[in-house]
């Protein structure tokens, strides 16, 4: 292949990657991802695993509650 | 939709989330067990194994007839044989287990239909077998970061895909309405990886680019296998596991989505920043560099973010085997990006090109960044999966220790000899005539440096040793009674004592 043929398949490609990203912020737009970001930064948290809790330690360590 | 859905179910386009398949913790950890566990008995093996490839080629840099008389273990084959079982053997089947586990969790959903995990999990270890086998043998390609021969890829692009789609159906029918910030690195990576491999796969394989073309899309390749694959599973999963032990949401959720765009726009482009002094074209160098340099944004954010979510926990931090591992991890991540920041500039570059300098970038990002957030994520993991303890302390912290000081006795060992190795090579009299005439007495020069990077290799095959013997304990040991079997908290909390 000559160098006008793999600049194309890398045109491609790049546009394939561009737009998919593209298309992931809209996306991400029109579902209201972007907006309230604050209140989705708690959303790792549950009743199993709560906020204030520390859920790791050394075995046979026993773990505080915080706030 | 029923409560087990069928195959075809699962990977239809259409369709809608049915809120009463919203999965406890609990209930995602028991659907990743087995499939979570073979990938990580697998990475366990091939770390070893990489270690033990790894220490016998840097043995080999200060004493070259060491094991020479076998053609099997030459440096470039053991050099490579270490390479792959680390990035392919450890580095992916470790992804596997922690992937998939996450998005799961993030996503409220049951991992689906696992016994295609567990046929991918037995496909992909053949793979990296018959690959490593094939680089020893001396079927090698040469093409760094794709040295496996041919006859492994298309083992190694099945897999891949079915692993990959796994994630994606994961999150397809996740039953949150919120996608956190790690589920953005991680379905990026399980997208950017295929791009990046078929495109390195038809350029220098199946119809291989020659000359200039080749090095750019080497380095495109190896490069974005760091920042487009392994960086952003390691940023996913540190942005999940750092505030969930802590119990305390990330600092700035704001600039953890800044830093994964900024991730996402400039890092593909600064792989050509290897072949600055190369004849590539000028304004591809350019291109490179600045995107080098504009890394300084996302890189900066996630420090930031992550240094002040810990801000007031270091206590809590420290005696969680999981903060320490992948705190080292993100610590690091921040140095490793600035320094590589700095080496895309030319003035620098043209000291550390070629020499070890290099070697100790590239170990400081694979192993002191992503592969100790990785260890973290096996400390967390693995007691929801099992429901039971580790079951030793000590060898934790002698896995931490081992391997933190060693990786950092080793960067610190490469950088520092591989710069002044490269001052020496261009040193230049007045006259203009080169003040070490003879290159090989700067080889020479090189050498106490070489075997602190032995001692470095030996204290992680020791940290990795005692890692190796935790997990198969804890494998193998019996979980005693009157432990919770909830998804946390496996010992009793202080108002539970």
């Amino acid at each position: 292949m000559d160098w006008g043929q793999y600049i194309l398949i890398g045109f491609v490609f790049a546009c394939l990657f561009f737009l998919g990203a593209a298309l992931a912020l809209h996306w991400a737009h029109r579902h209201g991802q972007l907006t309230n970001l604050e209140k989705g930064a708690q959303s790792i948290f549950d009743e199993d695993e709560p906020m204030g809790e520390i859920t790791d330690a050394f075995p046979r360590k026993r773990r505080k509650k915080k706030n | 939709m029923s409560s087990n859905p069928s195959l075809l179910q699962s990977l239809s386009p259409t369709g809608d989330a049915d809120i009463s398949l919203k999965a406890r913790l609990g209930e995602v950890d028991a659907s990743m067990r087995k499939p979570a566990m073979l990938f990580l008995v697998s990475a366990v093996f091939w770390l070893l194994l990489g270690t033990v490839f790894a220490l016998v080629a840097a043995i080999k840099a200060t004493n070259p007839d060491f094991l020479g008389g076998t053609e099997w273990l030459t440096f470039g084959r053991v050099r490579s044989a270490h390479l792959n079982a680390m990035i392919f053997g450890w580095g992916n089947n470790v992804i596997f287990a922690v992937a998939p586990w996450i998005m799961g969790r993030l996503s409220r959903a049951r991992i689906r239909h696992t016994s295609i995990l567990l046929i991918a999990g037995i496909f992909w270890n053949i793979a990296v077998t018959v690959g490593i086998f094939g680089i020893l043998r001396g079927d090698m390609i040469g093409v760094e970061w794709l040295e496996m021969p041919s006859y492994a890829a298309p083992l190694i692009i099945i897999t891949y895909a079915l692993v990959g789609v796994w994630v994606i159906i994961a999150f397809r029918w996740r039953q949150t309405d919120h996608v956190y910030v790690s589920q953005w690195y991680l379905l990026a990576a399980f997208f950017w990886l295929p791009w990046l491999y078929t495109v390195a796969q038809i350029m220098l394989i199946f119809e291989p680019a020659t000359g200039v073309v080749q090095s750019l899309t080497n380095w495109w390749f190896a490069h974005n296998v760091l920042g487009l694959w392994l960086t952003p599973i390691a940023l996913g999963v540190a942005y999940y596991l750092i505030p969930k032990v802590l119990g305390r949401p990330i600092h700035s959720y704001y600039l953890s989505v800044v830093g994964f765009w900024a991730l996402a726009l400039f890092y593909n482009w600064a792989g050509v920043h290897h072949l600055i002094g190369g004849p590539v074209p000028a304004w591809v160098i350019s291109a490179g560099t600045v995107a080098s340099v504009m890394m300084v944004i996302p890189v900066l954010v996630v420090g930031i973010n992550h240094h002040l979510t810990v801000v007031g926990l270091h206590k809590e931090g420290w005696a969680s085997p999981t903060i320490r591992f992948v705190m080292f991890g993100a610590i690091n991540y921040t140095f490793v990006s600035l320094t590589g920041s700095l080496m895309a500039l030319r003035h620098v570059n043209e000291v550390t090109h070629f020499t070890h300098f290099t070697v100790g970038h590239a170990h400081h990002g694979v192993y002191a960044f992503f592969t100790m957030i990785m260890f973290g994520a096996v400390y967390y993991m693995m007691p929801r999966l099992l429901l039971r303890e580790w079951p030793n302390a000590f060898l934790i912290k002698v896995h931490w220790w081992m391997a933190g000081m060693g990786i950092l006795l080793m960067v610190v060992a490469l950088q520092v000899g591989g710069w002044i190795q490269g001052l020496q090579m261009n040193a230049l009299n007045e006259d203009g005539t080169p003040v070490y005439s003879s290159f090989i007495q700067i080889v020479e020069n090189t050498r106490p440096w070489l075997w602190l990077r032995s001692l470095s290799g030996l204290m992680i095959l020791i940290g990795h040793l005692a890692f190796g013997v935790n997990v198969f304990w804890m494998i193998f040991s019996r979980r005693r009674a009157g432990e919770q079997t909830a998804p946390t908290l496996l010992s009793p909390t202080t108002e539970q004592a």
